[in-house]
């Protein structure tokens, strides 16, 4: 897919986020701190930071749900808000369990589709790239969390979108569904598509990811590729622990 | 090598691999409106809760019917010179307040539902212009509350119409043309009381608050208003949501526990005000919050 960008006229791009000096405060909380990083398309994009770093901020900020202090985001060169059907073009899955408990898995993502006219043909399609057909016409307050984080993420595929965020997907997975997980975002990303994936599981990124963006206290830790990070350092846990050490708040005494 | 903070240039420039496929995209198009109001439809049908309070909202028919038997009874147990004096309520104002409430209840949870579940963030998501999602929840609750209203309210009127023959003077012997604009607004009311549940739902965010102000407002603020010294328990009774029927159309009776000083156009303005106000102000909100 080729898209024009409004401004500056005839700049090419493919599925990109870009984040200008991104900034979120909450009252006297800075969640995010002038963070400037660009994902690119074709590679899982790897989102780390400790816990408060401000990853979910971010996402929400790229996806106007939040509105930001000051800085910008933009998607393939636009603000996430004037994408007039966004889920043909970007797809994310925050909450795994924001869900109403009382609604089959069909009809939950039949709601979401019909907003952005797309049919009962494609939710049936997700269901059964998930691994849920069996399960779609049973409510999903019956499901296990790694049944939510599968439903989740049909939600975000809905739209066969290019640009795909995923806050915490593996969580709640069996061995199973991680390596399920791993082997979809992999071929998400050879397919072209840009990829944002946060994780705390330093392992399965290692797997998953090929570049890596670490935050902390809400600022640009690191941005680098995987390769980049365990040549410099045993592993990447080891590269994360030490690039985080300063920045980590709500952690026993190492 | 990695640098903390400002990564070298070339580490931000690699771009490892290069897209394989590059996929045709659907041409974009507006958000269609009639997508949205599809969504907010399945939502409502695919929980038990709406159904669960659509019965109870007709079951007012029952009520009605009960009330009406009862009455009936009773006027036929009296001496004749009682008879002649007796009056009785208009069944369909009394039964409302079931549906009211019933449909306010509805018009709060399709909003709060989505708060408590955390489900408004994928809804606010997909569709970032977000009053589209007001507006087709509106238009949803709005089309229910007015079906349920009316069919307890034309429901009331038959079966009372039925059970009491020419009881009471007559009070249900009446031209049906001539009742119908009154029964007309009290099934309006029903509506009325199902947006500015959502509305309040959208302000509030929270089933709480919203039927608790809902609740209020058809028990407890009429009950207060009428131990209001005058002139403000009329004045306050007049703008009284429970009043407002009889004054747009002009059939006010002094019996009533509500005032009747508004002219009909005025009456009229303030229903429409009751729905539609919380849901403006909720829709300017909801721009502006985060979600
Ligand atoms: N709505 C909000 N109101 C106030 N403070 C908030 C809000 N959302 C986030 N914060 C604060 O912003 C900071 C970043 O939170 P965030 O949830 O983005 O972190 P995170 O990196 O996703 O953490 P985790 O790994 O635990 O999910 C935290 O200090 C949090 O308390
Ligand atoms: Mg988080």
């Amino acid at each position: 897919m080729v898209r024009r960008a409004a401004d500056p006229p005839h700049r090419i791009l493919y599925g990109v986020i870009e984040l200008h000096r991104l900034t979120k405060r909450y009252g006297g909380t800075t969640a995010v701190d002038s963070l400037s990083f660009t994902v690119g398309p074709g590679h899982v994009t790897g989102f780390l930071g400790p816990n408060g770093a401000g990853k979910s901020t971010t996402l929400r900020l790229i996806l106007g749900l939040d509105a930001c202090t000051s800085g910008h985001a933009l998607i393939n060169g636009r603000p996430y808000a004037s994408l007039s059907r966004p889920m043909h073009e970007v797809g994310a899955l925050l909450d795994a369990s924001a869900v109403h408990g009382g609604r089959s898995a069909y009809n939950h993502l039949l709601c979401l589709a019909r907003t952005n006219d797309i049919g009962p043909a494609r939710v049936t399609e997700v269901l059964e790239q998930v691994g849920l057909a069996d399960v779609g016409r049973k409510r999903v307050g019956g499901f296990s969390l790694g049944m939510k984080q599968r439903l989740g993420i049909a939600a975000a595929l809905l739209g066969d979108p290019e640009v795909l965020m995923f806050d915490e997907p593996v969580n709640g997975l069996d061995p199973d569904g991680v390596r399920w997980i791993r082997g979809l975002m992999r071929s998400l990303a050879a397919e072209g598509r840009t990829i944002l994936l946060s994780s705390h599981l330093m392992s399965e990124m290692a797997l998953t990811a090929e570049r890596i963006v670490i935050v902390g206290r809400g600022r640009l830790i690191a941005e680098a590729t995987v390769a980049e990070l365990t040549a410099a350092y045993p592993s990447l846990e080891d590269a994360y622990m030490a690039l985080t050490a300063s920045s980590v708040q709500f952690g026993a005494a190492r | 090598m990695i640098s903390q903070r400002r990564p070298p240039a070339e580490a931000l420039r690699t771009r490892p691999s290069t897209p394989r496929v590059l996929r045709q995209r659907p041409r974009t198009r507006k958000h269609s409106f009639v997508g949205v109001l599809a969504s907010e439809r399945i939502k409502l049908r695919s929980v038990r809760s709406t159904y669960l309070l659509l019965v109870l909202g007709v079951s007012a028919v029952l009520l009605g019917y009960a009330l009406a038997v009862m009455a009936a009874g009773m006027y036929d147990n009296a001496p004749t010179q009682q008879r002649l004096s007796a009056r009785i309520a208009d069944l369909e104002e009394v039964v409302v307040i079931v549906p009211q409430l019933c449909m306010g209840i509805l018009g709060t949870l399709a909003i709060t539902s989505e708060y408590a579940t955390g489900l408004i963030r994928a809804s606010l998501t997909i569709v970032p212009r977000r009053w589209p999602i007001l507006a087709a929840k509106s238009t949803v609750v709005g089309a229910l509350g007015l079906i349920t209203g009316a069919t307890a309210v034309f429901g009331t009127y038959a079966v009372t119409r039925l059970v009491l023959g020419d009881r009471f003077s007559g009070a249900y012997t009446g031209a049906f043309a001539e009742r119908l604009p009154l029964l007309i607004t009290i099934s309006v009311s029903v509506p009325v009381f199902a947006l500015l549940g959502l509305g309040l739902g959208a302000l509030l965010r929270s089933s709480a608050g919203a039927i608790a102000i809902i609740v209020g407002l058809v028990y407890v603020i009429p009950m207060i208003i009428g131990n209001v010294p005058e002139p403000w328990s009329e004045r306050l009774g007049s703008v009284m949501i429970g009043a407002l029927p009889r004054e747009i159309t002009g059939d006010t009776i002094s019996t009533s526990v509500y005032g009747s000083l508004l002219s009909p156009a005025a009456a009229a303005a303030v229903l429409v005000a009751y729905a539609v106000l919380p849901l403006l102000a909720a829709a300017w909100l909801m721009r502006r919050r985060d979600a």
